[in-house]
């Protein structure tokens, strides 16, 4: 993963812990906005994502984009206060390879939208900054950063 | 408070759906901006509309534009209101009518409810107005083939890249 586009940031995750920057595992880029500012310590980050390479799909690919109108129409209501952040995590300009959903407490994970791609396994983390939920109902992304972050 | 078009529209500060505090330029978040000021989840003529709303969504989310509804219901009514019709945009609640009063909306005729009387704005990202449709009477409000031609001219004012 060479230049990254502005708005995003990198992370790694080795199926156990997660790291800011290109560290060991499995490089993403986030909406930076996660990443910037002060962090929640001990956060729950519920990571939908493998290590795996080959856990790949285009964004554009329909289910992609149904669980980004999913996290819209209910899940970011579901988690309520408890909501850090959320982001999706990009391989590069087309292609997912899963998100992550932050929040103070223990949520429904068996509920969230994402886990249907990709499974989701609970990480506490102290990388986490508290962003305002996407408004929607826009799920496209912008110039390649991982939704929701950017903007024109 | 003059709300007509070259106008800026004020930043409101209200909770969104979830009770969550939102400013309106965040929620713009840069791009273009249809804001509607409902009557609330009781009224038929709202209903209707926002089901009109509703379907629209589905080309918004793809278009780099926002919607955003703004009622005296409480937060957790719009929610379910919200989660009825399917809607994936943001509800902003003032049930204590705050900037109904600032923005000189309230509807006379409901004195029951006191409620927002129904107006569309089409807003710049830098909530400048573009257009206003009082929707007092049901066929003030604007079309959906009112608001597409809407979104089209201010999407050709700040993309710079709008004609290749």
């Amino acid at each position: 993963m060479g230049k990254i586009p502005k708005g995003s940031s990198r992370l790694s995750y080795d199926g156990r812990e997660l790291r800011a920057g290109a560290g060991s595992g499995r490089c993403f880029m986030v909406d930076a906005r996660c990443l910037r500012g002060t962090a929640v310590q001990s956060a729950y980050a519920h990571v939908c994502a493998l290590p795996d390479d080959a856990a790949v799909l285009e964004f554009d690919h329909p289910e992609v984009q149904q669980v980004r109108r999913d996290a819209l129409a209910w899940w970011i209501g579901l988690l309520g206060d408890a909501l850090i952040c959320l982001t999706t995590l990009a391989l590069d300009e087309a292609r997912y390879g899963g998100a992550i959903t932050v929040t103070r407490e223990p949520a429904p994970w068996s509920e969230d939208p994402f886990a249907r791609i990709f499974p989701g396994t609970v990480v506490r983390s102290d990388l986490f900054c508290e962003v305002a939920p996407p408004a929607g109902p826009v799920i496209e992304r912008r110039a390649g950063v991982a939704w929701p972050g950017g903007r024109f | 408070m003059t709300l007509e078009p070259g106008q800026a529209f004020p930043d409101l500060d209200l909770p969104d759906h979830t009770g969550r505090p939102r400013l309106l330029a965040e929620l713009a978040g840069g791009d273009p901006v249809v804001l509607l000021f409902s009557r609330g989840w009781w009224c038929p003529k709202e209903q209707r509309h926002l089901r009109e709303i509703t379907e629209l969504q589905n080309e918004f989310e793809v278009a780099y534009t926002r919607i955003v509804v703004v009622s005296i219901d409480a937060s957790e009514v719009q929610a379910a209101f919200r989660a009825g019709l399917g809607a994936r945009f943001v509800f902003l609640s003032d049930p204590e009518r705050r900037w109904l009063q600032r923005l000189d909306l309230l509807e006379e005729t409901d004195t029951l409810h006191r409620p927002y009387r129904p107006t569309a704005f089409t807003l710049h990202p830098d909530l400048t107005i573009h257009a206003v449709y009082d929707g007092y009477w049901y066929w003030g409000r604007p079309t959906m083939e009112d608001l597409r031609r809407d979104m089209r001219a201010i999407s050709r004012a700040v993309r710079d890249d709008f004609e290749c």
